[in-house]
């Protein structure tokens, strides 16, 4: 007791009644911080998607349920494994900053991301694993940094299966496939690692050619879509065309038709009235060539513009009439003109 | 007083530290072998728990019972086909026999190094002894060739005879066997990045790039290929529709004309008066309609018109 008391003896100082008070009971204060390191070194919680593995002396005892929990001081240690959460590796990339507008970077992560096609060509792959861990005392006890040597493990199972395919089926329709191989073959080896580990899938995000050969990559889509348009264009004149030509040949057809019609309906019409007329006309045929002769006369004379009656003997005037003389006016004026 | 205090503390203190001195605990995680001066003792130890020992006398020598990670480092190795390229690989290796790895290796950084030198010797080896395309591809698999790229391409895989697998088990198995007096075991050996190095890149870039340059005139030429026989089709179709519906028109009319002829043929030419009539009528037809108001005529008095001007008789 005498140590505690040594520094303030040394000084004139008023040493306040509180700490002397608590300087007399040193001796409780010890036990009660005792007492408090022993609680808390025998009580740990357990989050409700973690389990605490729990080892005394090294040896494997318990797997302690989510909750508060109990362990023998100093001689029972916990290490807490996350078994319910969705672990993830990125590959290619990493995410800076997740939230509603998740950054990434991918700096630095093209060495990750690079490699080889089975026809010696190069893409760029990145992907995700979205891992679990199931087995809690395999992932503590079986492999010494499991993580890693999943990452290890993943690069070399997608550059495997990307390895095995050409440049093309990676970029175009190979990605669920390769997806599903390399999540085959990560499951067999964690199995066999016995890693504690369970692949819940393997996503790929981007897969694209390298950079430099970028551009060109992208001048076949246009050339696909060039394509597309040449023929489109194609296809539409003929449409525009040839159902028209359609019509229009259906429509000559029609007029064809129309024209013989015609001309049957006409000629059946006219020798009808042939008939007729040839059936009086037999009956007189002098009377009948005359009434008709008279009545073409009839018609035809006053439509021509100019006409001279000439007498063979010259005994009567000459001319005897002279009919509407205008009707043949415009073509003297005609001539003169000329 | 006091000193027989501080002697019943003193010897409580050494009875303490040859208790603690005289227990060990062994991990889950480990395997150990006890050591008395320096020379091992007994078997291993791979059972976890609380274990005793001599005190100060034996020394507890602790290796890892896991699988351990061995990462190499990126060789730059040619391949048997000259190309340069980069090879970076993994492999586990496990202590199968900690007495032997204890004399032989003594501790994990031994360990590590005789690793390097045996995996990076046989990876170099492998590598140089294969073509490229042995250490990537894995199979002869067939390429999927669904989609619209290969409307225009024939894309072909070269044929491997080892493959990228079988390449990996003989160098782990050369490496177990130079590695078999070592007390490991080395599990699995896996290439993990290859990848050209960065001269030989670009050239596998332009290489990428004059073929894509060649798919893509390929797709251009075969649209205006398309484009230029859809108007052929449409040039053709069309002549066929307008000379079809021509000829068929040509005939409806022609059958017409034919059909209206001999109908007039059978009347007016049935007998000497039809035809006499027929001639008359059409004559008097013809003179209605072949004049007109510009014409001038001349009649005679003689004519049969005007006959009767002249006379009644």
């Amino acid at each position: 007791m005498s140590e505690f008391k040594n520094p303030f003896e040394g000084n004139d100082l008023n040493i306040p009644p509180q700490i002397k008070n608590l300087m007399g009971n040193i001796r409780m204060i010890l036990i009660g911080i005792v007492a408090v390191v022993l609680l808390f070194s025998s009580v740990y919680t357990v989050e409700p998607e973690e389990v605490g593995v729990v080892q005394r002396f090294g040896e494997y005892v318990r797997t302690a349920e989510s909750g508060l929990n109990f362990k023998i001081p100093f001689t029972e240690r916990v290490k807490i494994v996350p078994v319910e959460r969705q672990l993830k590796q990125e590959f290619g990339y990493r995410t800076v900053e997740s939230g509603v507008q998740t950054r990434y970077t991918k700096a630095g992560y093209v060495d990750e991301s690079l490699m080889l096609t089975g026809d010696l060509n190069l893409a760029d792959v990145e992907w995700v694993v979205q891992y679990r861990i199931t087995d809690p005392y395999n992932y503590l006890f079986k492999v010494r940094n499991p993580d890693k040597t999943l990452r290890d493990m993943s690069e070399a199972a997608m550059r495997q299966v990307v390895g095995n395919r050409t440049v093309n089926e990676v970029l175009t329709i190979g990605r669920a496939s390769v997806a599903a191989r390399v999540q085959e073959i990560l499951q067999e080896l964690n199995t066999e690692y016995e890693t504690g580990i369970r692949i819940e899938q393997v996503v790929l995000q981007d897969i694209n050619p390298p950079d430099p050969v970028k551009p060109s990559f992208n001048s076949v889509n246009e050339a696909q879509q060039q394509r597309e348009t040449l023929i489109n264009q194609a296809r539409s004149e003929y449409n525009r065309v040839i159902p028209r030509a359609r019509g229009e040949a259906l429509q000559t057809i029609q007029q064809a038709e129309g024209y013989a019609i015609n001309r049957t309906n006409t000629a059946q019409g006219e020798v009808a009235a042939f008939v007729d007329l040839h059936r009086e006309y037999i009956r007189a045929p002098q009377v009948t060539k005359r009434r008709i002769y008279y009545e073409t006369m009839q018609e035809l004379l006053p439509k021509i513009g100019n006409k001279v009656i000439t007498d063979q003997d010259g005994v009567n005037v000459l001319p005897l009439l002279q009919m509407q003389m205008e009707g043949a006016l415009p073509v003297n004026q005609n001539s003169q003109n000329n | 007083m006091n000193n027989k205090l501080g002697l019943i503390i003193a010897g409580f203190v050494i009875l303490l530290i040859l208790l603690m001195n005289s227990f060990y605990s062994v991990d889950e995680t480990e395997q150990i072998i006890l050591t008395q001066f320096g020379a091992p003792i007994g078997d291993a130890v791979n059972e976890p728990g609380l274990k005793m020992k001599v005190p100060f006398i034996q020394k507890v020598n602790r290796f890892d019972k896991r699988f351990l990670e061995w990462d190499g480092d990126q060789n730059q190795v040619p391949t048997k086909d000259k190309k340069f390229i980069f090879v970076d690989s993994y492999a586990r290796w496990q202590i199968t026999d900690p007495l032997q790895f204890f004399r032989r290796l003594r501790d994990e950084r031994g360990a590590q190094s005789r690793i390097d030198d045996i995996l990076d010797g046989e990876t170099r080896n492998a590598v140089a002894s294969h073509d490229l395309v042995e250490l990537v591809r894995t199979s002869n698999r067939e390429p999927d060739m669904d989609a619209e790229i290969f409307d225009v391409i024939v894309d072909s895989l070269e044929t491997i005879e080892v493959g990228r697998i079988a390449i990996q088990e003989i160098v782990l198995e050369l490496a177990n066997e130079r590695a078999s007096d070592l007390g490991i075991a080395i599990l699995d050996f896996r290439f993990k990045r290859i990848n050209y190095v960065e001269d030989v890149r670009q050239t596998v870039y332009d290489r990428m790039i004059s073929e894509r340059i060649k798919i893509a005139d390929l797709f251009r030429s075969e649209g205006q290929g398309e484009a230029s026989r859809i108007e052929g089709e449409k040039e053709r179709e069309l002549l066929e529709i307008q000379s079809a519906a021509f000829r068929e028109a040509r005939e409806i009319r022609g059958r017409g004309d034919a059909d209206a002829a001999s109908i007039y043929n059978e009347a007016y030419n049935s007998s000497a008066t039809t035809r006499e009539l027929y001639d008359f009528i059409k004559a008097m037809e013809a003179y209605g309609t072949a004049f007109d108001k510009q014409t001038t005529i001349f009649l005679s008095t003689d004519s049969e018109f005007f006959k009767y001007l002249k006379s009644i008789d």
